[in-house]
């Protein structure tokens, strides 16, 4: 069920932008502030991160978008952008650098490591996808994903944030008082991390028989 | 250079009772190595360093190597006559090669610019007697390979400074780089063109469902 | 009194603008958070180290009392270069008078850093 939020008539609304006079909603200025003002955590983990330098530079220009304050704390981040491989060695550390940053936060897995393994899936040292243990937004596949994908990936998670409501049952997590803003963080077991993979953030495909 | 047969004997002529062995390589690149005993390793790596000829000086890069139990078949031509007629038959013959752990280093000289001599150290087994001399007093270059090949394949080195797990974290069990070497049962399922892992996740929901 | 004019009325309007321009974002974001955004402290979140690891022993350590006198002998001589700057840069301007003046307080601080030498305040134990 949806509640239909009550909207301001466009015929007016447009005959005001024509006298000079913007009219907005609380949510729609929030978000538009929110969107425009991404910034993201300053760590690399593999060969994805360069990608990730080049997007920022002035090539590609990740400024465009808001996004070029790139933060080395996470108190300070809004976006995590998971770079490159994820070991297993490491996987604890970017989960807690997760929980440190403030809430509303967003996660962008780049790369074919970040978002599964990729080439490295199933190996002993590698971990098959962040999104085991924190919530990821945006997937990016690729190996590398060139700096282009990156900034599609950024647009669209702007778009998410454009389409987050303020109030209501189905508003972001950030906003809801009981929803974690913490995931645990796994510790380091005799072949594997414990537990392998967060079951409230992750589940594993199931096979579909045919 | 030298001949790895000159070396050889200067070294045998060098240190009396050292065991040196010129492994063949078939191969294309056809480079062949020393295979040199476990008790006098630290004292032929520290001559082939200090000695005026050589001066291998750098040592490039260190690896480990596992040789797990095997039966080895190897072919061999046979002049049989039979019948009063001359034949040539092929025979297999199988042996058994015991297992061992094995670390290779590349060495060269900076100074006499030339190189590689490629030396290669044995352990008796793969299981309780693991251990071999660290020639990291010898080539500081060797630490952290040397630490990376004890934490991937176990190999015990006598003499190393700081002989800790460099890429597994503290606590992990055995050694993921050899052969027998059995990984943790994680086999989700995925749409993949690969058999084996489909195999394998096969296996591991019928073990969950049995569970 | 009406129409009354004050001259300093301008600097407490100024004052007060000031000071509502300064906390009325403080005081719209605190409304913001009340309504909106629940605070989540957690452990994690709350931990004073920001490098991903976890932060090991006490940071209250007693730290070895040779560092500071190290730490004074360096910024002696880093404060100098501060006299020395414009020493070099009128430097063929100056008298004799001057030069000596400088070498004397150079010699001075040069005695001073000898002397700790001596004292083995440069070596680290």
């Amino acid at each position: 069920m949806t509640i239909e939020k009550p909207k301001m008539d466009e015929g007016l609304r447009n005959e005001l932008q024509k006298q000079g006079v913007f009219t907005t909603t609380l949510e729609g200025i929030y978000n538009w502030g929110r969107q425009n003002s991404v910034w993201p955590l300053q760590f690399g983990l593999a060969c994805c991160a360069i990608e990730m330098i080049a997007a920022s530079m002035a090539r590609y220009d990740l400024a465009r978008f808001g996004a070029e304050v790139f933060r080395p704390s996470p108190r300070q981040a809004d976006l995590m952008i998971v770079a490159g491989t994820v070991t297993k060695k490491m996987a604890p550390q970017v989960v807690r650098l997760y929980n440190q940053m403030p809430e509303p936060k967003y996660v962008i897995a780049m790369g074919a490591c970040a978002i599964s393994g990729g080439p490295f899936k199933q190996g002993y040292n590698v971990l098959k996808g962040i999104d085991r243990y924190i919530p990821v937004d945006v997937h990016i596949p690729g190996c590398p994903p060139r700096p282009e994908a990156l900034l599609h990936a950024f647009m669209t998670l702007q778009k998410k944030i454009e389409n987050q409501p303020l109030t209501g049952a189905n508003r972001p997590r950030h906003l809801q008082a009981d929803a974690p803003s913490e995931f645990p963080v796994p510790k380091f077991g005799v072949h594997d991390l414990e537990p392998p993979s967060n079951p409230t953030v992750w589940q594993s495909p199931k096979m579909v028989r045919a | 250079m030298e001949t790895l047969e000159q070396i050889k004997s200067r070294i045998t002529h060098a240190l009396p009772g050292a065991r040196i062995e010129i492994i063949p390589n078939d191969s294309p690149a056809g480079q062949r190595s020393l295979l040199v005993d476990a008790d006098h390793g630290a004292a032929i790596a520290q001559f082939l360093r200090d000695d005026p000829e050589l001066r291998l000086d750098y040592c490039s890069n260190a690896t480990g190597v596992d040789w797990p139990e095997a039966v080895v078949k190897t072919k061999i031509k046979k002049q049989v006559i039979v019948e009063g007629v001359e034949k040539e038959i092929e025979e297999t013959l199988e042996t058994l090669r015991s297992g061992c752990l094995e670390t290779v280093y590349h060495l060269y000289s900076m100074a006499k610019k030339h190189g590689p001599v490629i030396l290669r150290l044995r352990t008796e087994n793969r299981s309780d007697k693991n251990h071999l001399p660290s020639l990291t007093p010898v080539w500081r270059s060797c630490e952290f390979q040397e630490r990376e090949i004890f934490d991937l394949y176990g190999i015990v080195f006598d003499g190393h400074p700081d002989l800790r797990r460099i890429l597994m974290w503290e606590g992990f069990v055995d050694h993921p780089m050899r052969k027998d070497y059995v990984g943790p049962d994680d086999y989700d399922y995925e749409p993949t063109p690969h058999d084996d892992v489909l195999e394998k996740t096969k296996q591991h929901q019928a073990a969950e469902v049995k569970a | 009194m009406p129409g009354e004019y004050n001259p300093y009325l301008f600097i407490v309007v100024m004052v007060v603008a000031a000071i509502a321009f300064a906390f009325a974002p403080l005081l719209l974001a605190w409304l913001w958070a009340r309504k909106f955004s629940p605070q989540k402290p957690g452990p994690d979140k709350n931990a004073t180290y920001e490098c991903g690891l976890e932060s090991k022993g006490d940071a209250w350590i007693h730290f070895k009392s040779e560092y500071y006198l190290y730490g004074i002998i360096f910024l002696i001589f880093d404060v100098e270069t501060i006299f020395l700057l414009p020493f070099a840069v009128a430097f063929t301007g100056l008298g004799a008078g001057a030069f000596i003046a400088l070498v004397v307080f150079l010699l001075l601080l040069v005695w001073g850093l000898a002397w700790a030498w001596m004292k083995g305040v440069l070596t680290w134990r």
